[in-house]
């Protein structure tokens, strides 16, 4: 659906995307992540046509943006990262230009805002002034006037920055519910956000895509699953014993639980190894009860700074 | 294109752009109008629309000060840029939408002759030409004023620009009489123009090679010029600046005049600035 291969966008001297290619299938829920300053916008904005490449090439449906470009923006909705609103407009006035702007019929029109309207939840706010509007319902209408005319493709950009949590939770539900019926893309650097979304994840660092694949198994390939983290009920010394008994343990290190009488360990155990049947059996023969085990499971957060690390030490 | 047009055409009305650039100038033609030709009895409306151009060259700024600068400031281009619009319906439906404004406010200066008319006898032919001059070098006016909307980064900046650039468009006239007129001035004047497109070419290229040899045959064709057809050259400079003056070809349409090939160069002098626009935005989004 989307093929993007060798874009390279420069600003001047600046290298704002460097060499990217990645292909996006119909139907899939991407998520762009990078630090800010990364690319991410520059990427969607050449996608959408708002700028042009230096290089390389952008096709949407088989079809080149500098061949046909009002073909490849009638199937894209687009929300920047500052929603573009005629703040002088009442909300469904901005949407009506905006179907001026995408070439919608009259006929269909009325019902085709109503639909967008109510799908986004600012019916109520439609005869107020954008002005007038606050921070959230803002990008309501910025989320609306991307998805009016139904284009098979969605981008948005940062769509959550700036929210209170709960306007988060309904942008982050309209957009699952978009991505069940349509191509959409999306970046953030809020990686949780990410996580919750996206089925795929590209991290975008410097210009260049570092990693490509879903969360799960980004998590699962850089870190594996080899790491636990247990809390039993003995003393610290007595623990110690029973996890040098364990094989293929690497690391550990123990605390003190917050529990009286309690002792935390993180385990790290060898590359592709599985100890919680070793660590279950050796705590129960010392009699020490197990209180916890949980694989210790690196988030985005983690994976994201330990991808991008070389440039922060930069 | 017509998507664009409507919606700036509603944003002048839903701002106070549209009325304060009405209000400005509907003001003070109403009084230059009582003082000129109410009060004095005087039925010579031409001259009256003639001394209005300079009024309306103190408001054009107010009608085009925000065309680009608020689309940038609020972040809206990236709207118009990633829906299926041309660049060039960006632009003229911008410009047309402003001229739109400026036709409306003319139409209601016609009640100026229409309440003359009832007290005496008026030359009708001479109102319509000074009208239609008057539109079209209006039309001129706010093209430039429309490309230095998309120069400005902030409506004030392209207000002050676009005064600037309109005063000096009226101011030209009477550089024209002080330049020198002899043939070596003219010789130099072309060498000076040939260095500038040269030094542009060269900014873009790269390549001494070509220009260098430009800048020689430049050289060559203005010696070889000025021995051999000095009269050609002479005047050059204030012909050269004529090229610019809006205001003077306004005059014959006050004459009650119709010239065709004033229409034209105002018409082309507009295509010019919209297409300097178009290009700028254009080339925004490659660099």
């Amino acid at each position: 659906m989307i093929q993007v291969e060798h874009l390279t966008k420069k600003f001047g001297r600046v290298v704002a995307v460097d060499d990217i290619s990645f292909k996006i299938e119909r139907g899939e829920v991407i998520g762009f992540l990078g630090p800010n300053g990364a690319g991410k916008s520059t990427v969607m904005n050449i996608l959408t046509g708002c700028i042009s490449a230096s290089d390389g090439k952008s096709m949407i449906n088989g079809i080149d943006i500098l061949d046909d470009p009002s073909a490849v923006k009638r199937m894209i909705g687009y929300l920047p990262e500052n929603p573009p609103l005629y703040v002088e407009m009442t909300a469904i006035e901005f949407l009506h230009t905006v179907c001026d702007l995408k070439n919608i019929s009259r006929v269909k029109r009325k019902v085709e805002i109503e639909q967008v309207m109510e799908r986004v939840g600012i019916t109520h706010v439609s005869g107020r002034l954008i002005r007038n509007l606050s921070k959230g319902y803002r990008q309501r209408v910025g989320l609306a006037q991307a998805m009016i005319g139904k284009p098979p493709i969605m981008i948005f950009d940062e769509p959550t920055v700036g929210l209170d949590p709960g306007q988060i939770i309904g942008i982050r539900n309209l957009i699952n519910d978009l991505g069940k019926d349509h191509t959409v893309i999306l970046s953030s650097h809020i990686l949780s956000e990410v996580q919750a979304m996206c089925e795929r994840v590209m991290i975008i660092s410097k210009g260049k895509i570092i990693a490509s694949d879903t969360p799960e198994n980004l998590s699962h390939h850089l870190f594996g699953t080899n790491r636990l983290f247990i809390s039993a009920a003995a003393d610290r010394e007595d623990v110690e014993k029973t996890v040098k008994g364990i094989p293929d343990i690497l690391e550990y290190q123990i605390e003190d639980g917050e529990e009286a009488g309690a002792v935390n360990v993180k385990l790290k155990a060898t590359e592709n190894a599985d100890i919680r049947k070793a660590v279950f059996s050796a705590f129960a023969a010392a009699n020490q009860p197990l209180l916890m085990m949980r694989p210790i499971d690196l988030s985005l957060e983690e994976i994201f700074l330990d991808l991008t690390r070389a440039e922060v030490e930069l | 294109m017509r998507a664009v047009y409507k919606k700036e055409l509603k944003s002048y009305f839903l701002t106070p752009g549209a009325y304060i650039f009405m209000g400005a100038f509907l003001l003070i033609a109403g009084l230059l109008f009582s003082l000129q030709n109410i009060f004095t009895g005087n039925s010579d409306f031409a001259t009256f629309l003639g001394s209005l151009i300079f009024i309306f060259l103190l408001v054009v700024p107010i009608l085009t000060m925000r065309l680009f600068t608020e689309e940038k400031r609020q972040k809206t281009d990236t709207l118009l840029l990633s829906s299926p619009v041309s660049i060039v319906g960006i632009v003229l439906g911008k410009y047309l939408a402003a001229v739109t404004v400026f036709l409306l406010t003319l139409v209601v200066t016609i009640l100026f002759p229409l309440f003359l008319s009832f007290h005496g006898k008026m030359d009708w032919a001479q109102i319509w030409g000074t009208y239609i001059g008057f539109f079209f070098l209006g039309s001129a006016f706010i093209a430039i004023g429309t490309f230095l909307s998309e120069v400005a980064e902030s409506q004030t900046s392209a207000a002050i620009l676009t005064f600037c650039g309109l005063l000096a468009s009226w101011v030209i006239d009477y550089v024209r009489s002080f330049v020198p007129m002899s043939s070596m001035a003219g010789a130099i004047f072309i060498l000076i123009l040939a260095g500038i497109a040269i030094a542009v070419f060269q900014n873009k290229a790269q390549d001494w090679r070509i220009s260098a040899a430009a800048a020689v045959v430049a050289i060559v064709v203005v010696i070889i010029l000025y021995f051999t057809a000095a009269d050609a050259l002479y005047g050059l400079i204030s012909k050269f600046i004529a090229w610019f003056s809006l205001t003077s070809r306004f005059q014959r349409f006050s004459m009650g005049i119709l010239k065709l090939d004033a229409v034209i160069y105002y018409m082309s002098f507009s295509a010019f600035f919209l297409y300097i626009t178009g290009s700028r935005i254009e080339n925004r989004r490659w660099s």
